[in-house]
């Protein structure tokens, strides 16, 4: 009975420890987007009225990734959140720049601004978070298929 | 497997960091870039070329170069018929400097007069089709573009030929003047030979006289021409030809009837 009460306890304590982390992490992504905003993006969001809207959605969809991917750490859906995470990322961005091109028109002044350049770095980037999250997701797999085994002395 | 993982980690977060460093501070770059605009000068020159030029100053303070930076424009008339189009590049504008780029826009007055004489005697409204591009960073293309219109003002606007009036009528053959107005619209001066031609109710050529009208810009033109017209051949009514003989006018014919 004790030693059952001591692996819920240990669970708890786990699981606990994994929604305090997570609560951090989403908090501290959100406090870095609202510096962010504050210092360069809401000068910038006066010129793009959509801006706004755009990057709150996207901060939103992302921080719920986060909470969701480390509340499911130590599994193999963490990995899944993560890979879901960098697609989002890809999907989110190529959706909302338009292919890449970005065109505003106020009054009768057209602002057309070409970002293909940077939304190749920013996919392939996102690539790269991907292929970080299939390889350890494979790690995982490997690793619980076959524990490490001590290193002989 | 964990050591590659993680070099991709340190990778991707190096690489992300860059990234948004480089965004962040080619937007503020861009902030610190001040454009001017000149005023717009017009000329005609000895080989009748109107140049439109419109100088403009960029001063880059910010903290990347300026690439390709470009300006473009093309004008069209009413009917949407390109006029004359032109692009003006430079290739760099580097950190700090300030850079001037002076953009002339050719129209050949002789061939536009000639593809629409009402140019000569109505004023007009052109669209202006003007864009600025660059490379922010030399790397990020921005293009602003915007229409304008511009305004057209003609040489021989209400142009008019008067009622004749008779000289002497005891001499032979009878003087006739006949008063010449017009309002120089343009934005050059008007220096040009008339041909003008009498034609009586009958249709007979009655007079045929040459004289030359000079007029600066933006100004009024009042002015006369004489015929010495052949007794018995002078009518009440009948009609003008007019024909404008110096370039770049020498497509205006016009005819003005009398009486």
């Amino acid at each position: 009975m004790a030693e059952k009460n001591g692996g819920l306890n240990s669970k708890l304590r786990k699981y606990t420890f994994k929604a305090v982390k997570a609560t951090l992490k989403g908090i501290l992504f959100y406090l870095l987007y609202i510096v962010l905003w504050m210092m360069f993006l809401a000068p910038v969001a006066t010129v793009l009225p959509g801006l706004q809207r755009m990057i709150e959605t996207f901060v939103m969809v992302y921080v719920v990734l986060i909470i969701v991917s480390e509340l499911t750490s130590g599994t193999i859906f963490q990995y899944f959140f993560d890979a879901v995470k960098s697609l989002f990322m890809i999907g989110y961005l190529i959706m909302a720049l338009g292919g890449g091109t970005m065109s505003i028109t106020m009054q009768n002044i057209n602002l057309a601004i070409d970002l293909h350049v940077f939304l190749g770095i920013i996919m392939l980037l996102s690539l790269l978070g991907l292929a970080k999250a299939v390889l350890q997701a494979i790690n995982f797999m490997s690793e619980k298929a076959e524990p490490p085994q001590p290193l002989p002395s | 497997m964990r050591v590659p993982i993680r070099m991709i980690s340190v990778a991707t977060t190096i690489f992300w960091v860059f990234l948004i460093a480089f965004a962040i501070t080619a937007v503020y770059s861009v902030r610190d870039v001040s454009f001017n605009m000149g005023e717009p000068q017009s000329t005609l020159t000895q080989d009748n070329m109107m140049i439109l030029s419109l100088p403009f100053t960029v001063a880059n303070r910010g903290f990347y170069n300026i690439g390709l930076l470009s300006v473009t424009t093309q004008i069209s008339d009413e009917e949407g018929g390109v006029i004359a189009d032109n692009s003006t590049t430079l290739p760099v504008v580097r950190i700090g400097e300030q850079a001037t780029l002076v953009h002339n826009v050719t129209i050949n007055a002789t061939d536009f007069l000639w593809r629409n004489q009402n140019y000569l005697f109505d004023d007009a409204s052109f669209l202006v089709n003007m864009s600025l591009g660059m490379r922010i960073a030399e790397v990020i293309p921005v293009q602003v573009s915007t229409n304008v219109s511009m305004s057209w003002g003609a040489p021989f606007y209400n142009f008019s030929l008067g009622t004749p009036e008779l000289g002497s009528f005891d001499s032979t053959p009878l003087r006739v003047t006949v008063p010449l107005s017009f309002e120089n619209h343009a934005f050059f001066d008007v220096a040009c030979a008339l041909r003008v031609q009498m034609y009586n109710a009958y249709g007979s050529l009655v007079g045929d006289t040459q004289t030359s009208v000079n007029a600066a810009q933006h100004s009024s033109y009042n002015g006369f021409v004489e015929f010495y017209v052949p007794q018995g051949e002078m009518t009440d009514t009948g009609r003008f030809e007019v024909l404008f003989l110096t370039p770049p006018f020498d497509s205006g014919q016009l005819e003005v009837h009398y009486g």
